[in-house]
């Protein structure tokens, strides 16, 4: 059979000896921040730059305390529960608005509406109606959340090919498979892409949601530890968070993406 | 006539042809772009015998898609009888499965062709044991065994072809409609395409409807050509094609039917 030798390459090979050269030069640049960094503090009093020794033994205090993991695993509860809400509210919403024009082109004014207003105005209005608790961080990271999964959730419904949705229908595939197989499957992608945002996003504004409403907390401590001029502090926990984020990043967004999306064509280069 | 005792004589009426598919003054208007009427179909009679092979050929707009969307149900004639296995065809049931293949092989990029090919089934409530083991048999029958785990990116324009044609087989239906189905590939993995169809007709004895606008393609499959002509969409006369498959389009006998069609189209 002749179509069989244009066989393409079932999988991508993973070429090992250019990814750990990759490694290596992150490294190095990661090692070239620190020395610049270092170098900069020496001529600095510690209160505007602390050097790396000084927050590395602030960082040492925070975490011998149980402070680091308590307010880490609050900020990241509180996110959490805001993403859950935004996604609850935001995937069935944001799938009635593809799929019924008219919804959708009621609505189609409310999200540009609510993604211009700024997260510090919703903390804002949070502290008014919540107080200082737990609720206005969650509110916060909800109403930033909500808005990017919905346009996420929207565009991806559009994107629904019609002739697979007939393919469905001449198998005589109910609605309810048809939303199960098709639809979902194709919105997929776009859903993930706007969770990842909202994600970040949510990281981002539960710290100013924090430093203004609330008595716990990254963003409170953050905030604790500028106002008794601890820079090493307020260091020692930035270096934390944008660890751990890049840890969430690399370790389990991107594999799960790889593997969810396999099956897209890769772009060649 | 009451409407009850009219749905009695179609049954009647139907049950009493032997037929796979038999239509009788099947007409289908479409609303035009003025708000007129356009005939698309007019007094349309054709009957496929079991396990035949009947080709639908014509020029675009004469109707031949429309003509395979009212036997495969997905279009409602507006006056005119469809019986398909000896029932009007808005009874058909299970027993008698017709299967559509379309012109593009409408692949979902994020299964598999093994799990593509399973789609099929997963309209029923066939268990899922059953379906992989029945998706596997079809991806053999059409020469893939070693490609189940690929994603239709990687498959070539062949190969999704013969995805979509295991995907069209593997719910063993007793009638395959289908709607030019090659008519996107390479002359030569067409060719390839035509034998592997004709070599599983050969194991599994499905009715074949297809749709054309191919003269050679009609020739070299067809056990019968129905010749259409459009405005409106009527079918000008039935070819039977006497000599056996395989058919090479150089004999002069074949040749001779690929002339004559070419000047009835």
């Amino acid at each position: 059979m002749a179509e069989m030798i244009e066989q393409r390459a079932l999988s991508v090979p993973v070429k090992r000896g250019i990814r750990l050269g990759l490694f290596a030069e992150r490294l190095v640049l990661v090692a070239a921040l620190g020395a610049v960094w270092w170098a900069l503090s020496l001529s600095t009093p510690p209160y505007v730059l602390p050097g790396p020794q000084r927050v590395w033994s602030a960082l040492g205090i925070i975490a011998a305390h149980g402070d680091l993991w308590t307010n880490l695993g609050i900020t990241f509860w509180r996110v959490a529960l805001g993403f859950v809400f935004a996604t609850i509210i935001g995937l069935p919403f944001g799938i009635v608005l593809g799929a019924n024009r008219r919804v959708g082109e009621f609505f189609e004014p409310v999200l540009p509406v609510l993604n211009t207003v700024s997260s510090a105005i919703w903390a804002i209005f949070a502290i008014i109606w919540f107080g200082i608790s737990n609720a206005t961080t969650i509110f916060v990271v909800f109403m930033t959340a909500m808005p990017l999964i919905i346009t996420n959730v929207w565009q991806g419904t559009r994107a629904v090919n019609a002739d697979f949705i007939e393919l469905a229908r001449v198998l005589r595939m109910p609605d309810w498979k048809i939303m199960a197989k098709i639809y979902l499957p194709t919105i997929l992608p776009y859903f993930f892409s706007g969770a990842r945002l909202a994600f970040g996003f949510g990281w981002r504004v539960s710290l100013v949601a924090e430093t203004i409403g609330s008595s716990s907390g990254v963003g409170y401590r953050l905030r604790q530890a500028a106002d008794l001029v601890r820079t090493d502090q307020v260091f020692a926990w930035t270096l934390t968070l944008v660890f751990l984020m890049a840890a969430l990043e690399m370790g389990v967004l991107s594999p799960l993406e790889r593997h969810l999306f396999r099956w897209r064509k890769e772009a060649e280069a | 006539m009451t409407a009850a005792d009219e749905t009695q004589t179609a049954q009647k009426l139907c049950a009493d042809d032997g037929r796979a598919i038999s239509l009788t003054k099947v007409c289908k208007t479409f609303p035009g772009p003025n708000g007129d009427r356009l005939e698309v179909l007019k007094d349309i009679d054709l009957g496929v015998e079991d396990h035949s092979i009947v080709g639908l050929l014509g020029a675009s707009g004469a109707g031949k898609s429309t003509l395979l969307n009212i036997i495969a149900g997905i279009v409602k004639a507006d006056r005119g009888r469809v019986c398909i296995c000896g029932a009007p065809s808005d009874e058909l049931n299970d027993w008698c499965a017709a299967s559509y293949m379309f012109q593009d092989d409408r692949l979902l990029p994020w299964r598999t062709a093994l799990r593509n090919v399973e789609f099929a089934l997963e309209a029923g409530s066939t268990p899922k044991a059953e379906r992989v083991r029945r998706a596997g048999e079809a991806i053999r029958l059409v020469g893939l065994d070693t490609f189940e785990e690929a994603f239709p990116y990687q498959l070539s324009g062949g190969m999704r072809s013969r995805v979509a044609l295991a995907r069209s087989l593997v719910t063993e239906p007793r009638i395959l409609l289908m709607d030019e189905p090659f008519s996107r590939l390479d002359a030569q993995t067409r060719s390839h395409l035509h034998n592997e169809l004709l070599r599983i007709h050969g194991l599994m004895g499905m009715t074949v409807v297809f749709v054309t606008h191919d003269v050679e393609e009609a020739v070299l499959l067809a056990d019968e050509v129905a010749v259409m002509s459009p405005r409106p969409g009527t079918i000008r006369e039935v070819v039977p094609i006497a000599p056996s498959r395989p058919r090479d389009p150089i004999e002069p006998e074949v040749a001779a039917y690929i002339r004559r069609l070419r000047e009835l189209i």
